[in-house]
């Protein structure tokens, strides 16, 4: 959390006795009404924790206090499989965020910077797919990968999730490339700095957070996915982590134990990789606002 | 496009040149743009292949009575007549996803602006900044963890909800949640209770944080009381981030299945069937694949009908 601090700026820090004295001016019952808020979002959580260390007759005893002694092994039987599909998801995700911000960055560049013949056109053709629900190309994309002899390979989900992907990145990149001073790319023309050249050791350079919002919202939204690889992937060994989790969880079903350490060491990528990144996440978060 | 860039006064000698611009042959200039269309080909390669053509095959599909290896029959606009005159599992699966849909809007705009007001007036920064950080961090969460735990908290013998129920003496409340039809629609629309939603906490706050102070100061001096604050300067200025999030909310609402996917698979008896979710059933567990790409349209439809009315009607600005 200690690099979430110093992310965002706190306008100023009172005096202990200052701080005092606001909790006693009337701040209270707020902290207290989203103090309940926090811990009936966190609940069910715990409530996970809390079985995860149970076996089976100590949940049919006692299926939520702590019963001792607690059962640590269900973490290890979990994350033997879990761990599989952690890997899998950054495999196939990191391939996904990694295409994504290539494709888009270049077409960001090409429209954002560029001027050239069918532009607006061109760039109304792509926005346009904003509009097509993912619903509607599931059917056909699932025969199309099937045809292609995709079916139970990564890249079932890769090359699909990076064409859908990019439209969204492209889209605020280009408006972050829009906004940079023209100025910067005339000069480096002037000095014959081929297109190529801006693009590399200008427009990226600059839009390092950029790309990095671009990254975060597109990990979270393949990450999330569980309709498409639970169509495409048959084997379990190649799942990525969400069916996965599914998958797992109707195996085990009233295990509860296992089940629920699994679903908690599921969780944990997302929480490290928020950890390093919680400043892109909320820019990212709230970039579904810009107008369009 | 160029010329709105540049400042007044050089405005002339840009047009100038971007006259000189397209006065070049159209053949030359699209020559001189080879590296943007170089650099937005990999773009288009991939968007052909997999948004362009599924779309475009979907969109005709929904016209055949089609089976993949089978021949397929072209009907028309049949499959869209049976859909909205004989199909009572699909004109049900619309009424749950409406009835879903408005939930989803009340609870997130309800829930989120009342978290957001409490936290813009905490008078501690330190204090703000713990409970933002606070209601995202469930957004990390894998979104299957959250579905699951509920499916767990409503199961009939061992969840704790019912385990609560019988605590408290409400015996005779108690009931197979997921797996009676009366009940089941709303156990999965009532699921995530507290209903806290981080993204939309923290578009609101951005809103009521853009408020000048001075209106909000000068008003308290004029005795506005607190709830006044609220009815009359807040709540009007952030208008439109109140309706982005709704139009949001309701557009994820008409396509999302996947909690619906994850809890019930559309049952008991259809009682939670969505329209995704009957587009899902009809195409990959009965193989009616034409008949599913004609509700795939319908989805389609409705979204770009959602779009259109809020671009007419709803203008957002950026924040």
């Amino acid at each position: 959390m200690s690099a979430a601090g110093t992310e965002m700026r706190v306008p100023y820090r009172r005096s202990r006795g200052e701080q005092v004295g606001v909790f006693l001016r009337g701040d209270w019952w707020r902290i207290v009404l989203l103090g309940l808020f926090l811990v009936g979002g966190i609940a069910p959580l715990v409530m996970a924790f809390l079985i995860s260390l149970k076996t089976i007759p100590q949940f049919a005893r006692q299926p939520f206090a702590l019963t001792f002694p607690l059962h640590w092994e269900n973490y290890g039987f979990a994350f033997e499989i879990v761990l599989e599909f952690i890997r899998n998801s950054i495999i196939i995700s990191g391939v996904t965020v990694l295409g994504v911000l290539l494709l888009a960055s270049l077409s960001a560049y090409a429209f954002g910077i560029l001027e050239f013949p069918a532009r607006q056109p061109l760039f109304y053709l792509v926005l346009s797919l904003m509009m097509v629900p993912s619903a509607m190309t599931l059917i056909p994309s699932f025969v199309l990968v099937k045809d292609l002899g995709l079916m139970n390979t990564y890249w079932a989900m890769i090359l699909p999730w990076i064409a859908s992907g990019q439209v969204f990145a492209m889209f605020i990149l280009r408006t972050f490339f829009e906004s940079l001073p023209k100025e910067l790319f005339d000069a480096a023309r002037i000095d014959g700095a081929s297109e190529w050249q801006g693009y590399w050791r200008i427009a990226l350079p600059l839009s390092k957070s950029m790309l990095g919002v671009a990254a975060i919202l597109n990990i979270l939204g393949t990450w999330n996915n569980l309709i498409w690889p639970y169509l495409t992937i048959q084997r379990q060994t190649l799942l990525p982590l969400t069916p996965g989790l599914w998958a797992y969880q109707t195996e085990y079903f009233t295990r509860y134990g296992l089940t629920m350490a699994g679903l908690l060491i599921g969780s944990i990528p997302l929480v490290i990789l928020f950890i390093f990144t919680s400043r892109w996440f909320v820019a990212g978060l709230t970039s579904g606002a810009i107008k369009v | 496009m160029a010329v709105k860039e540049m400042p007044a006064l050089p405005n002339t000698a840009a047009q100038a040149v971007d006259i000189q611009e397209r006065r070049k042959p159209l053949g030359r200039r699209i020559y001189e743009g080879r590296v943007a269309y170089t650099m937005l080909a990999p773009t288009f390669v991939f968007l052909l292949i997999f948004m362009y053509y599924p779309a475009l095959l979907g969109l005709y599909r929904s016209a055949f009575k089609w089976a993949p290896g089978l021949d397929s029959d072209f009907v028309g606009l049949g499959n869209f007549v049976q859909l909205f005159t004989k199909d009572r599992v699909f004109l049900n699966s619309m009424d749950h996803m409406l009835q879903l849909a408005a939930w989803y809007v009340v609870s997130t705009v309800g829930v989120s602006l009342f978290i957001a007001v409490l936290i813009h007036r905490l008078r501690g920064g330190r204090a703000q900044y713990t409970f933002r950080l606070g209601m995202i961090l469930p957004v990390v969460i894998p979104a299957i963890v959250p579905l699951m735990l509920w499916k767990f908290i409503y199961d009939v013998k061992v969840g704790p909800l019912n385990l609560f129920l019988t605590w408290i003496g409400l015996e005779s409340w108690t009931r197979a949640w997921l797996s009676d039809p009366n009940v089941a629609l709303y156990a999965v629309m009532l699921r995530n209770f507290p209903w806290v939603d981080g993204v939309a906490i923290l578009i609101l706050l951005a809103g009521l944080q853009a408020i000048p102070y001075e209106i909000v100061e000068s008003a308290m001096i004029d005795g506005a009381t607190e709830m006044r604050r609220f009815w009359s300067i807040e709540l009007p200025l952030i208008a439109g981030q109140i309706k982005l999030i709704s139009v949001l909310t309701i557009m994820w609402g008409v396509q999302e299945f996947t909690a619906v996917f994850a809890m019930t698979q559309g049952g008991p008896i259809n009682s939670t069937m969505v329209p995704g979710m009957w587009m899902f059933w009809n195409a990959f567990r009965i193989n009616k694949m034409g008949y599913a790409s004609a509700i795939g349209v319908v989805l389609f439809l409705l979204t770009l009908v959602l779009t259109l009315i809020n671009m007419k009607y709803i203008t957002t600005e950026e924040y």
